[in-house]
């Protein structure tokens, strides 16, 4: 059974339609690499799961529960649940940069707790801490929880941006191109944490250009061309045999990213 | 020496006044700089438009201007408009207090204007990843604002807020237009009356001393936001 549902998602600019319909689901643990052409439509639709646009039309299903639905006319509420079922990790990070590595990872538990309870107790601040600090060991930053965001490398603020999406334990993570601002020395030490995120509990949907990085992490992977899913499979059926023409041009390269 | 102890007595008088003109409007001005930038960014037209008309007026006629229009309009209002209840020139031969609020409420509502362009300035160049950032982890619109941009945003603009608050404090010497007894007041009085005219200069090596203090003081704050880049 599915765990996330998308229907029929669309979303226009103005007179331009990047989204013309698109439909995958996804199961309970499962990682979809998002691949294609700039411009194709893969941001606007990560940005779409995860409310920062609001698609004109179509349905975004969680288990059981419709978060989302859009029919073209009035726009839609967004509930905070929904909102915090979705994590996002930025190409840019995002860190906040006046608060520490640590603070980063606290701030929206502490908030969130804060409005939950009107004040936040002590208890509450050192299970958020622990939480943190646990998150820091995993991506592997534990002595730089003191440090500020300009003090470290790129690749380090992307882990500890992915360390601050986790902290609130999103039901599905998702990446935007998360290694595109990187040096390409740097990009190895992120792409090994991602995998490392992978377990059956954890749904990730990652946008990326590193197909072998795709090829390797993911269970199922979409190939987005001009706002429509052309192709969608195993990493073996999309990148192995590949079925459709803009598929294999896009994967030999002939839409190269320049 | 007599003398001149005399002169800077008084001079410390006009001082006082002419500081409390400055902290005040500072207290009042900041603020109400801040709403009204909210004002000239909302998509709403109702507010925007009329807030970017006043800016308008409050920063393109001279200040002196706006003293004097705050100082006299109520009593011409008194005597023109509503002659029944003619109260006579309710505010021009009133205390010392009336004149400093006129002048203070001059104050306030030209450097709000000023400060809200320069919280609009700082304001709109945060990049929209630190609110998208913020959006994604469940934060209000009020918490974004309060607890990720603000900071920035006071990092960014203390240099061009320094520069006005330093303007600021050397504007005080307008009200003495009104009658305010502040610094430059107290220092003409001695030229008109005993002919002197050093206390001028005197009174200039009083805002040169508080402007130093204030320029200290400005890098003392950025210093402090030293420790993170935005």
């Amino acid at each position: 059974m599915s765990f996330l549902e998308v229907k029929n998602l669309r979303k226009r600019f103005g007179d331009i339609e990047v989204l013309k319909g698109i439909d995958f689901s996804l199961k309970k643990g499962e990682v979809l690499s998002i691949i294609g052409s700039s411009g194709g439509g893969k941001t606007t639709l990560l940005r779409c799961l995860n409310f920062l646009e609001t698609a004109n039309e179509g349905e975004i299903i969680i288990g059981d529960k419709t978060v989302f639905c859009a029919n073209g006319t009035e726009k839609p509420t967004v509930s905070l649940e929904a909102q915090l079922s979705f994590g996002l990790v930025f190409q840019q990070f995002n860190l906040f940069p006046q608060y520490s590595v640590i603070d980063n990872l606290m701030l929206a538990p502490k908030l969130r707790a804060k409005s939950q309870k009107g004040k936040i107790d002590q208890k509450t601040l050192d299970a958020i801490r622990e939480q943190a600090e646990q998150l820091l060991a995993t991506v592997g930053l534990t002595e730089k929880a003191n440090a500020y965001p300009c003090q470290l490398s790129g690749g380090q603020q992307q882990r500890v941006a992915i360390a601050r999406a986790l902290m609130l334990s999103p039901d599905i993570l998702c990446f935007d191109e998360p290694t595109s601002a990187l040096d390409p020395e740097l990009t190895g030490e992120v792409l090994r944490v991602i995998k490392s995120l992978k377990d059956s509990e954890r749904t990730m949907i990652i946008v990326t250009h590193e197909m072998e990085f795709a090829r390797n992490v993911s269970d199922r992977v979409i190939f987005i061309a001009d706002g429509l899913i052309e192709e969608e499979g195993t990493p073996e059926e999309i990148f192995l045999h590949p079925k459709k023409e803009k598929t294999k041009l896009f994967l030999s390269g002939g839409h190269s990213e320049i | 020496m007599e003398l001149f102890l005399e002169v800077c007595s008084k001079l410390a008088n006009g001082f006082i006044t002419s500081f409390l003109l400055f902290a005040l409007t500072l207290i009042f001005a900041l603020p109400l700089g801040l709403l009204m930038s909210f004002c000239t960014m909302s998509k709403k037209p109702y507010l925007r438009v009329p807030m970017k008309l006043i800016v308008w007026v409050l920063r393109g006629t001279p200040l002196m201007l706006q003293i004097f229009a705050i100082f006299y309009l109520p009593g011409l209002l008194d005597l023109f408009i509503w002659p029944q209840i003619n109260t006579g020139w309710l505010w021009l031969d009133t205390t010392f207090t009336t004149r400093f609020i006129a002048a203070l409420v001059a104050f306030v509502i030209n450097y709000a204007a000023y400060f809200s362009e320069i919280y609009r300035g700082g304001i709109e160049s945060i990049s929209k990843g630190q609110y998208e950032a913020g959006q994604v982890l469940g934060l209000t619109k009020r918490q974004v604002f309060f607890k990720i941009v603000l900071l920035q945003v006071v990092k960014r603009i203390i240099p061009p807020m320094s520069n006005e608050i330093i303007t600021l404090i050397k504007d005080t010497s307008l009200a003495n237009t009104i009658a305010v007894y502040e610094l430059i007041y107290q220092a003409k009085e001695f030229m008109t009356v005993e002919g002197l005219i050093w206390p001028l200069f005197l009174a200039g090596g009083f805002y040169l001393l508080f402007v130093g203090l204030l320029t200290i003081i400005f890098g003392k704050i950025e210093k402090k936001l030293d420790y993170f880049k935005a």
